[in-house]
């Protein structure tokens, strides 16, 4: 009897949702919405034209010169597969913080035993500029992908093993007492308990590891030069060949760009559920 | 004298205080709860009626004595003692559904009878319309009815209820307290439950366990004559109920006053 009366009350409640967020997304045209993202990178750029065309240094190279260069490069096969390569690293690099650095995190955060065990050394590991130990995993494992894919690795590891030890420390103890009277043993409640409930903890960890893969990418490739988005940089520097170096810094900001934005898409999707869709400023 | 279901001897708990002392929370705890009883653990905040109810869960670690359930001593959670928090504790990455279901997946029911007895136990909370909401687009009765028919859907024998009402509204409270008793009627399930209202913990329990602070202990068992099934507004005007509501109420008055003292 009491639910005919929730029944007829409760659905209301999602459809009103609805209505908000369409509110939000269809209430103004889209140039409103577009124009203030743009309008300091149009800025910008203007900005940069005038002053190159005023100070006519070979070191500052107006647009049109730069978006030649930009094409040249995007339409050279090995240059493009040089990037290509880049970014696989990157990817592997992530994945193997993803595979190593989040469960430890979220150990961590569930074991203060073993959390004092680990934070000694990150703490000691965290000043440290990874791209600096680039020389020493070279020196172990060569010039060739795998010593850059351990500095990636570890330019990621912190910001996720961090974010996940966070998350997983907040997670409630209810939660998780909810889970081993059902008869949940330890490692499956970590996987199936504490990382769902810290997973909004735990993305936007790798929101930052993102950018920290791309930076230690770029780096490794600055220092161990064989091919790859670095490598393309850090020649046209030595070479003094500037509209490439301003293409490829270009390039490199548009590739943080797409990948930060395909991400923030994933990780909304992904917390749906959550009470708060926390970080939305960041 | 045959066991009963529950036995508690000598139970007794201490902290770590800051400085290295120890903090004695419980002590001398002393209570055996026969099958099929409902019993509120009832006293004033602080004085560790939840810590009770969570060492009999097996969440937390007993300093001294023991906790036997049907003979064999506790060292941790078991699917036999189902907990109800104050906070629900639903997962909210699940729908609700799935909440109900998590349980007996994890036992390996298959799938199909495991959804049956959760879309039964949805019906029985009348919730079987919101089967596929996200907790965060519930009220808090509703949460609530979802946590309890997670607990149920695994078939405890006994439910542990920690305030499992104090976090809704007054209305929402006695809906829910009709209900559970409806429940607890149809199947007899063995209840602690935990409250600090004086009222709820007469209108629902066979037996009300008055504790007092400072060490947490039991003050004082009454038994709760009152006819079942029970029907709030004949209640209210019984004198019986009011003598018991009465003698409560007068025991945990002065129970905080000799804390402020």
């Amino acid at each position: 009897m009491t639910a005919v009366a929730q029944r007829s009350a409760a659905p209301a409640q999602p459809q009103a949702d609805a209505v908000a967020l369409r509110a939000v997304t269809v209430g103004e045209p889209a140039w409103r919405r577009w124009l203030p993202r743009v309008l300091p990178v149009l800025v910008l750029l203007a900005l940069w034209e005038v002053c190159a065309r005023r100070a006519n240094l070979e070191e500052m190279p107006g647009l049109a010169a730069i978006g030649a260069a930009l094409i040249t490069i995007l339409s050279n096969a090995d240059d493009v597969a040089g990037i290509l390569a880049s970014l696989g690293r990157m990817a592997a690099g992530f994945a193997l913080g993803l595979a190593i650095a989040v469960p430890t995190g979220l150990a961590m955060g569930r074991s203060p035993a073993f959390a004092r065990l680990v934070n000694p050394l990150t703490t000691l590991v965290y000043p440290v500029p990874k791209a600096a130990l680039m020389p020493i995993l070279m020196l172990w494992f060569g010039i060739g992908d795998l010593s850059k894919i351990l500095v990636i690795f570890l330019g990621v590891s912190l910001p996720l093993l961090y974010h996940s030890y966070q998350g997983a420390a907040a997670v409630d103890d209810k939660l998780v007492w909810s889970a081993r009277a059902m008869g949940m043993r330890g490692p499956a409640r970590l996987a199936r308990v504490i990382l769902p409930a810290s997973l909004p903890d735990v993305l936007l960890g790798c929101r930052v590891g993102i950018a920290m893969a791309l930076i230690t990418m770029i780096s490794s490739e600055m220092i161990a030069r064989q091919e790859g988005a670095g490598e393309l940089l850090f020649n046209a520097l030595d070479m003094a060949v500037y509209p490439e170096v301003y293409a490829m810094i270009v390039l490199i900001a548009l590739l943080g760009l797409l990948l930060d934005v395909g991400f923030e898409r994933l990780r909304r999707r992904l917390v749906r559920w959550s009470d708060t869709l926390h970080g939305e400023a960041t | 004298m045959a066991a009963k279901l529950i036995e508690i001897s000598a139970l007794g708990k201490s902290f770590a205080a800051p400085g290295g002392a120890r903090h004695q929370a419980l002590a001398g705890i002393e209570l055996s709860v026969g099958a099929g009883e409902f019993v509120s653990i009832l006293g004033p905040s602080g004085c560790g009626k939840s810590t009770l109810l969570y060492m009999i869960g097996g969440f937390v670690a007993a300093s001294e004595g023991q906790i036997r359930v049907d003979g064999e001593r506790v060292t941790g959670p078991s699917p036999d003692r189902g907990p109800v928090f104050q906070e629900f504790a639903l997962f909210p990455w699940k729908t609700v559904l799935q909440n109900v279901m998590y349980g007996l997946r994890v036992q390996k029911v298959p799938r199909e009878e495991a959804r049956q007895r959760a879309m039964d136990l949805l019906d029985l909370v009348h919730l079987a319309a919101y089967a596929d909401f996200y907790p965060k687009q519930l009220s808090g009765g509703m949460r609530q009815r979802v946590a309890i028919a997670r607990t149920l859907a695994y078939r405890p024998r006994i439910l542990l209820m920690d305030e499992p009402f104090g976090a809704l509204d007054a209305h929402t409270r006695t809906r829910l307290q009709h209900e559970l008793l409806g429940i607890w009627e149809r199947d007899r399930k063995t209840v602690l439950f935990v409250t600090h209202g004086v009222d709820e913990a007469v209108f629902l329990s066979d037996r009300i366990v008055l504790m007092h602070g400072g060490p947490g202990g039991i003050e004082e068992i009454v038994d709760v004559d009152l006819p079942r099934p029970r029907v709030r507004a004949d209640l209210i005007a019984n004198r019986r109920y009011q003598e018991l509501v009465l003698h409560l109420e007068h025991r945990l008055e002065s129970m905080q006053a000799g804390v402020g003292s």
